[in-house]
């Protein structure tokens, strides 16, 4: 009789459990983690322990990017890709529809601060020397990720079909068309013709909603992918880093500060930030 | 080589090591970080929408431009060519590259030759730094290529966004005194075309006497007469389609029509080749 309310809630534990014990089967192979198995690795693999706002940037980026695809998704329900309405779905966006230009200005500037993080996550993996073995191949990822990045606003600035974007995506487009052997080709392409006009525009906004942001959700989930395998580097100068060859005994007084048990998720980080200083 | 490829490998056994023993979980350690710069990150967001909306007129006049720009600009027409062709402002590196090197002999440099060596570059990156050491105190040449390059880069992109396109009203009152300098004010079918250089957004990416802005590449035309000598049909051949003559760059002005499009030729054919002590100019068809 005493252990009963033991028993219930172990019970309860497992009506709770059953749909993820049962995910985790169909997802799993014999002696090797399923989904939720690979969710818990990710969530509480450990990470260097000196790691700090530095290592923010790139989960910023993609906060930025996803942004960037939930408001997307929301303006393609409205946008129309002719150059007889593309103008005036966009100015009844911003002017009748509910919020239409609060999620049209978040697509909008939601785009520079994508671009502004990516530097800006660049320039902490360059100074971190981050991108030295066995990272190599993750900097690269990240280099055509910011390519990409950079193609999506280029192709997204035509999309209003304005004056402003009309006129910088003829050049823009001419220019490209100056390269050597491909160029002309390339500008021919992209223009669907020899004009800017109904197919340039379907072109672009094709490329702008379904193959560069598909390309670029493979290559963060790669980037991602590598960044759980390999480790996040410490900071080099940190006393602790990771990986240095050790000249005498570990620094003592920072056992045991490492990392105390969570008993509190929020508050543990922010007493160990005050115990830092 | 061996040994160097046994010291990586040690250096990131030793990581891995130094990790499982004394490292955080990523929850909720890292993941607190995260979340705060996430969040942030959104709030931002919100914010510079906000801004844009609520510091803006409705309109799409120069006046009713905010804080971060208009709401909307004017619809696209095909058919105006008095237009700026101003890219997003993370493109304004490349859009400055364009006013230092010129059409047609090194403006190839500036669309493809250096933006492609740069991508190449930051591509190749960890296979030309592949020493082991990370700090910055001791990595000279890696930190000063850094540093280097984002004081180029904000240059470039400073410079581009501060580049001014000078207003058809302030261009149209130097036609007189290009007349007189260069001695076609008798020829009216060369003043008239320069009003029209003037007004239609040629000097948009041309300079002429001084006057006027080098965008993408664009020359000089000064002395176009003298240098080019087309001949009046020649240049409104060219100006009406410059794709013709293997120029993709400058869009066509075909929209001006025959007769603009000689006056636009006459003048450009005076420019250098007339005499402004007599006033006559011989390949223009003046007096």
């Amino acid at each position: 009789m005493a252990n009963k309310p033991q028993g219930r809630s172990h019970q309860l534990l497992q009506i709770l459990l059953y749909p993820l014990n049962w995910l985790e089967e169909r997802t799993s192979l014999p002696g090797r983690s399923g989904i939720v198995g690979g969710i818990k690795y990710f969530l509480f693999r450990k990470v260097p322990s000196d790691i700090s706002w530095g290592h923010t940037l790139g989960s910023a980026a993609l906060t930025a990017f996803i942004v960037q695809a939930v408001t997307g998704v929301i303006l393609a329900m409205y946008y129309k890709p002719d150059p007889n309405s593309a103008y005036e779905s966009i100015r009844h966006i911003t002017d009748d529809l509910w919020a239409g230009w609060l999620v049209r200005g978040m697509h909008r500037w939601g785009a520079s601060v994508f671009i502004i993080l990516l530097f800006l996550h660049m320039g902490r993996v360059f100074l971190y020397g981050a991108y030295k073995y066995p990272r190599e191949l993750n900097w690269i990822i990240g280099v055509l990720i910011l390519v990409l990045g950079m193609m999506e606003g280029f192709f997204g600035y035509l999309l209003p079909w304005d004056q402003t974007a009309y006129w910088a995506t003829v050049v823009g487009v001419n220019l490209q068309a100056t390269g050597p052997f491909v160029g002309p080709f390339l500008g021919d392409v992209l223009r669907g013709g020899s004009e800017i006009g109904p197919d340039t525009l379907a072109r672009f906004y094709s490329l702008h909603m379904l193959v560069i942001p598909g390309a670029l959700a493979a290559l963060i989930g790669l980037h991602l992918w590598l960044v759980v395998r390999i480790g996040v580097s410490s900071p080099p100068w940190s006393p602790t880093e990771a990986g240095r060859p050790e000249p005498g005994p570990p620094p003592a007084p920072r056992k045991g500060l490492v990392a105390p048990a969570p008993r509190n998720g929020l508050a543990a980080p922010v007493s160990r930030g005050a115990r830092r200083r | 080589m061996n040994r160097r490829l046994e010291e990586r490998r040690a250096y990131h056994a030793r990581y891995k090591q130094t990790v499982k023993t004394r490292g955080k979980p990523f929850f909720p350690y890292a993941m607190f970080h995260d979340t705060v710069m996430s969040l942030l990150v959104v709030c931002l967001i919100v914010a510079l929408a906000v801004i844009w909306k609520y510091t803006a007129n409705e309109g799409t006049g120069e006046h009713d431009s905010g804080w971060l720009g208009k709401l909307y600009d004017e619809k696209a027409d095909p058919g105006t060519t008095n237009f700026v062709p101003r890219p997003d402002w993370y493109f304004y590196f490349l859009f400055y590259l364009l006013r230092i090197f010129k059409w047609p002999d090194s403006v190839i440099l500036g669309t493809v030759g250096i933006p492609t060596v740069a991508l190449l570059l930051l591509l190749a990156l960890p296979f030309i730094d592949i020493g082991r050491e990370r700090r910055p105190m001791r990595r000279p040449v890696a930190m000063t290529a850094a540093v280097l390059t984002i004081i180029t880069m904000g240059v470039l992109t400073y410079k581009g966004a501060t580049a001014k396109e000078p207003l058809a009203a302030e261009n149209l009152v130097l036609v007189p005194k290009w007349a007189a300098k260069q001695g076609f004010a008798g020829n009216q079918t060369a003043v008239d075309g320069a009003k029209i250089f003037a007004q239609v957004g040629c000097m948009n990416c041309h300079t002429y006497l001084g006057a006027g802005t080098s965008n993408l590449g664009a020359p000089d035309l000064s002395k176009i007469g003298k240098t080019s000598n087309r001949g009046v049909a020649g240049f409104a051949t060219y100006v009406s389609d410059p794709s013709k003559f293997g120029n993709n760059v400058m869009p066509q002005f075909k929209d001006l029509g025959a007769d603009n499009l000689r006056k636009l030729g006459t003048f450009l054919q005076s420019s250098g080749t007339c005499s402004p002590k007599t006033d006559t100019c011989p390949a223009a068809g003046g007096q």
